[in-house]
């Protein structure tokens, strides 16, 4: 009876601990949380990247977890609650500075950004991985610029390449309504969505919003919201009216990308590079990446910057390796080039070797770079901000009236701004 | 003769009616497992096929493509040693997480909602009622509202991010003890008192006496458990982040969500996940349904 | 007597112990991941509590604010909606099917309570997930088959679309809802006192006078906890909500559940969204004792 007892206690032990166990393993074990950016979604090229930082590191090892961007915030913010952030997290500037920077969760990555780094890497980028006290939360990796595109035998056979400037990539906003009217005329009713039903791929929507008559997102100094310029309201007022343009709520920009690659949609918002690289194979249509339109024709696209952020769990050991994996991903020489080619983005930095020679894709979409426009997405209250986003659009869509809904989307953004 | 012809007239419509609303409900899980056979084309055509045209087995391949984990792993207590299974898809892996925790929660509700329901019922000691009160107003709660609060403690017993996380709170809610203790008032005082006078003490009077009595209690309680635990969603999404430790539901909203416009592989996830419990339900079916008449007629 | 007394209180003490005893792994589970979590709730509501940072208190603060957030209301009325939708309809179809189904042939009872119960064994992801496919935009089977019977003019984009999101929601709900209520009224209607029905059939009582006066009063229990347990069900709707539509479009599927795991999980607000829990609590609460109150008085 009595070892029975005992053995019944072991088993229990066996199953209720094995949290508290795995902890106390000699290697520093790290983990890594990564977002889809490009191909650092697909497991076996992440396996490989981590590969080789395990032969040059092997006391430290990593294992990866991979998000989206629909629950991927939501998952993070749960396990921050629950004790077990991970150590290591990739994504942008607007989510590593701006929301969990910005809550003391991360840990200043200042000795990573040494004076040569600063050197190295473009001003602009430099400027986005840090908060206004010059704390560094991120360290980068590699950056686009987020375009559109619109599915060229649709245009074609609707007659509309005549609209759009096949050359410079760019078109007028006049020329994109009515380039949007022959293409819904031509018979295929759903040209475009502006997609609502949360905050994937949000930065598609709000550029085009803004570009359509030059108004801006956030003042300059990037401390308030200015969604409720005449520019933004007269754009989605234009946006809300047109024929083939639907305020979709049931979508988000994945959804649309692959909506729009399947045919169903002959423009997509929420597009960049990365997008063309994976879809490209499977599309039975040219895609014409093309730049949001304005009236100018003179568009500001909207940036990402992607790299490494390390949330601070109280372990300086835990820290230090996981700087060490930074160092090693976005330094090492050999590394450096193929966690960039990872991500099918461009570097942040001159690696000394164009690594797409003879990519003619990268070739075609290096255009857009010099396009891009402020990186904005650092304001103070970013998390509520974007979550008032596609919830005013929704309230567009729903039939709200603009100017009612875009007052109410600043009013809700600044006061979050300003806490 | 009129009244004959109405009631039969009545008879034909609404069996009518009842076999439409069957066909209905049986169709999504046929749009399940048709969908998850389907090519691409076929699921994003405008016009659906209501019979695939060509039976591919794509969306499966890419699902078992993915992530790989190990099948099981099982930590030896004090040590650093591990018992792995095989390295094999990770939807396989969220199997037998799901099992497990459904099995395992059914057990531990089962042993521990006896021995409580039967004292509750059949001994007198001080603070009875006042624990019966607290267990009935705790039943009537959504136990969602406490899920905050039970995350900080969770990962302050360094338990979150475990399938633990996920079964203490199903052991801990009451309405097992509830039921238990309505079958276990029937049990009869003079047994009780004849298996005392025999000798037995109190465990060896609860095993020979009781535990026969309330057997169809713990049945019911065993399916109730099962069921509500494999299909619990919410508490899941709170409690367990990493691919290793997903459950199947928490699995396919996963994949939904990174592929969300890919149903054909959403679908094959969907038949990976109620194919077995369905299963289950089929060869089960007398005692599910007896298991949850008796819940009610009781609970 | 006096002789007697010892002994009664060693007895008693005997009892004491073995009930606590029998008691105690059931109770380190329900006190430690039930009561002490919802004690936990209610202390929190009073604070604003957010990660990283002390909690402060705030008094009724958090409450306060509850009654003037409008998205709060929001959900409050779907949550209202989804409740008095599906509760009465659950009832009175699940109750329907039955007394078609009870007393017809074996294997068909059988299966026909089967099928009516296959969506609640399906797993409320799964068949989530499949719906959204049914109710897509663009490919979805409601809008291909609304337009080829003609009724339908132009696709509906039934999740997107504000005036129906949460009436898809509600029919999802149904569905996985009236399984058990049909297995439990099959049972009751079986378990019907017949030379009861078959006096009254003598007497010249019509089918339908039959049911008012007999049955139903028969099959009281059974409704009472069908009632119980479907209020329960809609107030927890989350799964499809989460996994649908997120809350929306414009807050129009938001219910007290999602909204309390938004405040939680997308803003950070542990206190605010304990306080939403607690009132929720109390609806319920309220809501349970009333159904109590009238099936006694019946």
């Amino acid at each position: 009876m009595k070892r029975r007892k005992l053995l019944a206690l072991t088993l229990a032990g066996c199953l209720v601990f094995p949290a508290a166990v795995s902890a106390e393993a000699e290697a520093v074990d790290i983990t890594l949380w990564t977002y889809p950016v490009g191909n650092w979604v697909d497991a076996a090229t992440v396996e490989g990247l981590i590969a080789g930082f395990h032969e040059a590191h092997p006391d430290i090892h990593v294992t990866v977890e991979y998000l989206d961007y629909t629950n991927g915030d939501d998952q993070v913010n749960t396990a921050i609650e629950g004790g077990q952030a991970p150590d290591i997290i990739f994504e942008g500037p607007e989510r590593l500075v701006t929301n969990w920077g910005a809550k003391g969760l991360m840990a200043d990555l200042s000795d990573l950004w040494t004076d040569e780094a600063k050197e190295a890497i473009y001003d602009s980028v430099e400027a986005a991985c840090q908060n206004s006290d010059g704390v560094f939360y991120e360290y980068p990796l590699c950056m686009t610029a987020h375009t559109m595109a619109v599915n060229r035998d649709l245009f074609e056979a609707a007659d509309a390449l005549q609209y759009l400037d096949e050359e410079t990539r760019t078109w007028t906003t006049e020329n994109f309504v009515k380039a949007v009217q022959a293409v819904y005329d031509s018979g295929h009713e759903t040209v475009g969505a502006v997609y609502c039903s949360g905050q994937g791929g949000d930065q598609g929507t709000r550029a085009l919003v803004n570009n359509l008559y030059g108004g801006a997102f956030t003042n300059a100094e990037h401390t308030e919201y200015t969604l409720n310029s005449e520019e933004n309201i007269r754009a989605l007022e234009l946006l809300a009216g047109m024929d083939g343009i639907s305020f979709d709520a049931s979508i988000a920009g994945g959804d649309e990308i692959n909506l729009f690659c399947n045919g169903t949609l002959a423009m997509a918002f929420c597009w960049n590079v990365g997008q063309d690289a994976a879809n490209a194979e499977n599309t039975e249509f040219d895609i014409l990446p093309m730049a949001f339109p304005s009236e100018n024709g003179d568009p500001a696209l909207c940036g990402g910057i992607w790299g490494f952020g390390v949330f601070d769990n109280g372990d300086e050991t835990k820290i230090a390796a996981a700087k060490t994996f930074i160092d090693f991903m976005a330094n090492d020489e050999a590394q450096a080039p193929e966690s960039v080619k990872a991500s099918t983005y461009w570097p942040v930095k001159d690696l000394g070797t164009n690594i797409y020679e003879d990519n003619d894709l990268m070739t075609e979409y290096s255009v857009f770079v010099p396009r891009m426009g402020d990186y904005y997405q650092v304001v103070p209250g970013w998390a509520e901000a974007r979550t008032a986003w596609w919830n005013m659009l929704q309230q567009i869509g729903s039939g709200t009236d603009v100017k009612t809904a875009v007052e109410e989307f600043t009013a809700t953004a600044n006061a979050a701004a300003v806490q | 003769m009129k009244t004959l012809n109405r009631s039969l007239c009545y008879k034909i419509f609404s069996t009518a009616i009842v076999v439409l609303l069957a066909l209905a409900f049986a169709f999504p899980l046929y749009w399940i497992i048709t969908g998850s056979f389907k090519t691409g084309r076929a699921i994003n055509a405008a016009a659906p096929q209501w019979w695939p045209q060509e039976w591919v087995l794509d969306n499966y391949r890419t699902l078992f493509s993915r992530q790989k984990a190990p099948l099981w792993e099982l930590h030896i207590p004090f040590t650093n040693l591990a018992v792995t299974g095989p390295s094999l898809p990770a939807a396989l892996r969220w199997l037998t997480n799901t099992v497990f925790m459904a099995v395992t929660s059914m057990l531990l509700t089962c042993v521990t909602a006896a021995m409580a329901g039967y004292a509750l019922a059949k001994k007198r000691f001080a603070g009875r009622t006042l624990l019966f009160s607290l267990i009935v107003c705790a039943m009537a709660l959504p136990k969602q509202v406490i899920l905050i609060p039970l995350l900080r403690e969770m990962s302050a017993l360094n338990l979150y991010n475990t399938i633990w996380a996920v079964i203490l709170p199903i052991v801990g809610w009451p309405f097992g003890v509830f039921l238990i203790k309505q079958f276990a008032e029937g049990i009869p005082g003079e047994m009780m008192e004849a298996a005392r006078i025999d000798g037995a003490g109190e465990w060896k009077t609860f095993l020979s006496v009781a535990l026969p009595m309330i057997k169809p209690g713990i049945g019911a309680l065993a399916i109730f458990t099962f069921i509500s635990s494999w299909n619990d969603y919410f508490m899941q999404l709170i409690m367990l982040t990493s691919t290793g430790n997903l459950t199947i539901s928490l699995g396919i909203a996963k994949l939904q969500s990174e592929n969300s416009t890919d149903f054909g592989l959403i679908m094959a996830g969907a038949s990976l996940a109620a194919i077995p419990i369905i299963t289950v339900f089929l060869i089960f079916q007398k005692y599910f349904t007896k298991g949850i008449t008796m819940g009610a007629v009781k609970g | 007597m006096k002789s007697n007394h010892p002994m009664s209180r060693a007895l008693a003490r005997r009892e004491t112990i073995a009930g606590y005893a029998f008691l105690l792994p059931s109770l380190i589970f329900f006190l430690g991941f039930v009561i002490y979590p919802m004690a936990l709730c209610i202390v929190t509501s009073f604070f604003d509590s957010t990660m990283k940072r002390a909690d402060i208190f705030v008094g009724l603060g958090n409450y306060r604010e509850l009654f003037q957030d409008r998205n709060f209301l929001y959900a409050l009325k779907n949550t209202a909606v989804i409740v008095a939708v599906s509760v009465p309809f659950v009832c009175i179809f699940s109750l329907w099917v039955s007394s078609v189904i009870y007393n017809m042939r074996e294997p068909f009872c059988s299966i026909f309570r089967c099928i009516f119960y296959l969506p609640v064994v399906t797993g409320s992801v799964a068949v989530t997930v499949v719906w959204k496919w049914m109710f897509n935009n663009y490919y979805g089977i409601f809008n291909y088959a609304g337009k080829r019977l003609g009724l339908l003019e132009k696709n509906i984009n039934w999740l997107g679309d504000e005036r129906f999101a949460l009436g898809c929601i509600i029919l999802i709900l149904l569905t996985t809802s009236v399984g058990q209520p049909i297995v439990l009224y099959i049972s009751a209607l079986n378990n019907v006192d017949q030379s009861l029905v078959e006096a009254a059939e003598v007497d010249g009582a019509t089918k339908f006078q039959c049911f008012w006066k007999i049955k139903w009063s028969q099959i009281m229990p059974t409704t009472l906890y069908i009632l119980v347990i479907t209020t329960i069900n809609s107030f927890q709707c989350f799964a499809l909500i989460q996994l649908l539509t997120s809350g929306g479009p414009n807050h129009s599927t938001d219910t007290i559940m999602y909204y309390i795991y938004h405040n939680a999980f997308k803003l950070y607000r542990y206190g605010y969204g304990n306080a939403m829990g607690v009132v929720l609590a109390v609806i319920i609460a309220v809501l349970s004792a009333v159904q109590f109150k009238m099936a006694r008085s019946d």
